[in-house]
């Protein structure tokens, strides 16, 4: 096993399925974020390969966005989550590594310290999960809600606004 | 266990992909039904094939599966080439087999770790039995981070990759590209040729069968892409004439289809055929692990496929780097070819085994006709059979053993609902004596 440095960037990940309308909305705001933030960060647009974000986030600064559905809650809402600290409702289903959800991941991350040093979640309140590829209108305002807090929780870790010497 | 009829009911097994259930009747002597029940609804991939592009095949057909979508685009793909008459470069085939080798790696590392091991070890889950035994999690996690890297660096993403086209590759990667993921496959070879031991020690179940093995046999390799289909029984035939041979028929309590040998009848596709009819085609490392290990063929107990599997995973990292060692990027990363009027076919060895696809297609390009079958719905009645033949010597076990060692005995085909209709429910129904 090798030893690399960790990078210092945050990791953007994105967890869902373009092609099933609101259950997109996490690559639509990474594709934002990316034009936007660019080198700030690091993206990674996460397929379902749940396994696999234990070694991709080990030690690093995470954020991660995916579209929930939450009962009592409206489509729409964006719920920010301390991914190490808060509980999540274990998988609706554990029949398959398809079913490995993220508190698995979680989990797992914990029994063999691949736990990220930091992880926020962004969870986007949806409705709509039919095949398509547009947001529904509610969705599209909290991802634009999740674009600013991320690329302020970025922009604040990589030192804020830029220092000048004019007054 | 008494005489009086019982039922025992799982509703979901857990640890297989997708979603099934399974209906045992049987009395103190007897197994009298086995039904392995695939509910998840058809998913009409070979309908809407068809109007589509030729070329987009092998896209569409990896959604099929997120595990092992390069093999749906293998199949694909060379079914399409063979029905335009087109041979890939020797430099092209090589690359095929690398990205081959990242899904085997990837696929059977997620199902050894993940789906199988908790099984030997007595654990509902991995992330149960990583609690006391993390560095078999951990050493599995670093093998298929290494499989992901290979289909990272030359699919373009780990999950259904998008640098597969008719006739080669869009982008193919640079030697230097190659060189860069040396040391991580050496590293996860080790740990591969590890987990071999590490799985030829688990305590198995004596449940020695009788199969019909089928796969790919090639002189010149461990098969992948090409070969012919072979099987234990004297099955020798091109893949053309595979609907000569094997049938696909309906049977009431599945939504995938059941594949049978017309001649006779269930056969077995996957790691264990492939183990046992190409053993000499495997690396020389692979093979001094497997004579050290005494693990020699025709291996029949399906408990012992977890070892099969890390053997062929281990096969896979000496193919990856022997390909790496001798790649030289291709004169074009793919080959063109007008569409035209024409059918074809081909099959590919999946992780789960054997995958056949056929298409037709007309002059424009457009796919009027297409044909998949998927490795676990050849397995389906050989699961089936497997079932019955076994529980007659497990019958001294008290019913919640029986029903955990049936469950074992599905996880040991690794089988994918998803793909086969697309699994598991499991209903033991116990008969009083004489009562069916």
């Amino acid at each position: 096993m090798t030893n690399k440095e960790v990078p210092k960037r945050w990791l953007l990940i994105s967890l869902g399925n373009h092609f099933r309308s609101d259950d997109g909305v996490g690559p639509y705001l990474l594709h934002k974020l990316k034009a936007s933030i660019g080198d700030s960060a690091e993206f990674l647009e996460n397929g379902g390969d749940m396994v696999g974000l234990l070694g991709q986030w080990k030690g690093r600064r995470v954020c991660l966005v995916d579209a929930v559905r939450i009962e009592g809650q409206k489509p729409g809402n964006l719920i920010r989550v301390n991914g190490l600290e808060d509980s999540f409702a274990p998988s609706l289903c554990n029949t398959s590594s398809h079913g490995f959800s993220l508190a698995e991941a979680i989990g797992l991350g914990e029994t063999l310290q691949s736990l990220p040093r930091q992880l926020v979640v962004f969870a986007i309140c949806a409705e709509n999960f039919t095949c398509g590829n547009r947001l529904s209108a509610e969705v599209e305002k909290a991802a634009l809600l999740a674009e600013q807090q991320i690329t302020a929780l970025v922009k604040a870790d990589n030192g804020g606004q830029q220092c000048t010497n004019n007054p | 266990m008494s005489g009086k009829g019982k039922t025992i009911k799982v509703d979901y097994l857990a640890r297989v992909e997708g979603e099934g259930a399974l209906f045992i009747r049987y009395d103190d002597n007897h197994v009298h039904e086995v039904q392995l029940k695939i509910f998840e609804p058809p998913r009409f991939f070979e309908a809407f094939l068809r109007g589509r592009d030729y070329t987009e095949a092998p896209d569409i057909t990896a959604r099929i599966c997120g595990i092992c979508p390069v093999a749906y685009q293998m199949s694909a793909l060379h079914a399409m080439e063979d029905a335009l008459h087109l041979v890939p470069t020797s430099e092209l085939k090589a690359l095929r087999r690398l990205l081959y080798c990242g899904e085997w790696i990837e696929s059977h590392m997620l199902h050894v770790s993940m789906l199988h091991a908790p099984d030997f070890l007595g654990y509902p889950s991995a992330v149960a039995m990583a609690k006391d035994h993390p560095e078999v999690v951990q050493q599995a996690l670093e093998i298929k981070k290494a499989g992901n890297a290979l289909l990272r660096l030359l699919g373009g993403r780990e999950v259904h990759p998008i640098n597969v086209r008719i006739g080669g590759f869009y982008r193919t990667p640079t030697k230097e590209q190659f060189e860069s993921l040396r040391e991580q496959l050496s590293a996860a070879r080790d740990l591969a040729e590890r987990m071999c031991r590490w799985a030829a020690s688990l305590p198995f179940p004596e449940n020695t069968q009788k199969f019909e093995f089928v796969a790919l046999v090639n002189p010149d390799e461990y098969p992948m892409n090409e070969g012919r289909i072979q099987s234990s029984e004297g099955l020798d035939i091109s893949v053309k004439d595979y609907e000569k041979h094997f049938r696909e028929v309906q049977v009431p309590h599945s939504t995938a289809l059941h594949s049978v040998l017309i001649e006779r009848d269930s056969y077995l596709v996957g790691p264990m055929a492939r183990f046992n009819l190409n053993y000499p085609r495997l690396s020389t490392g692979v093979k001094r692990v497997a004579e050290e290990l005494g693990f020699n063929p025709p291996c029949s107990n399906p408990f012992k496929s977890i070892v099969v599997r890390c053997l062929e995973v281990l096969h896979a990292f000496d193919e990856a780097l022997r390909i790496i060692d001798n790649y030289q990027p291709p004169e074009h990363p793919y080959l063109t070819v007008e569409p035209r009027e024409a059918n074809g076919c081909a099959a590919t060895e999946a992780p789960r085994g054997l995958l056949y696809h056929r298409y037709g297609i007309n002059a424009q390009g457009k796919i009027t006709q297409a044909k998949i079958v998927a490795p676990t719905s050849q397995n389906q009645k050989t699961i089936e059979k497997d079932l019955r033949l076994m529980l007659p010597n497990f019958m001294h076990l008290p019913e919640s053993q029986l029903q955990g060692l049936c469950e074992r005995a599905i996880r040991n085909y690794d089988p994918c609902i998803s793909c086969s209709t697309h699994f598991l429910q499991l209903h033991l129904q116990h008969d009083q004596q004489g009562s069916s």
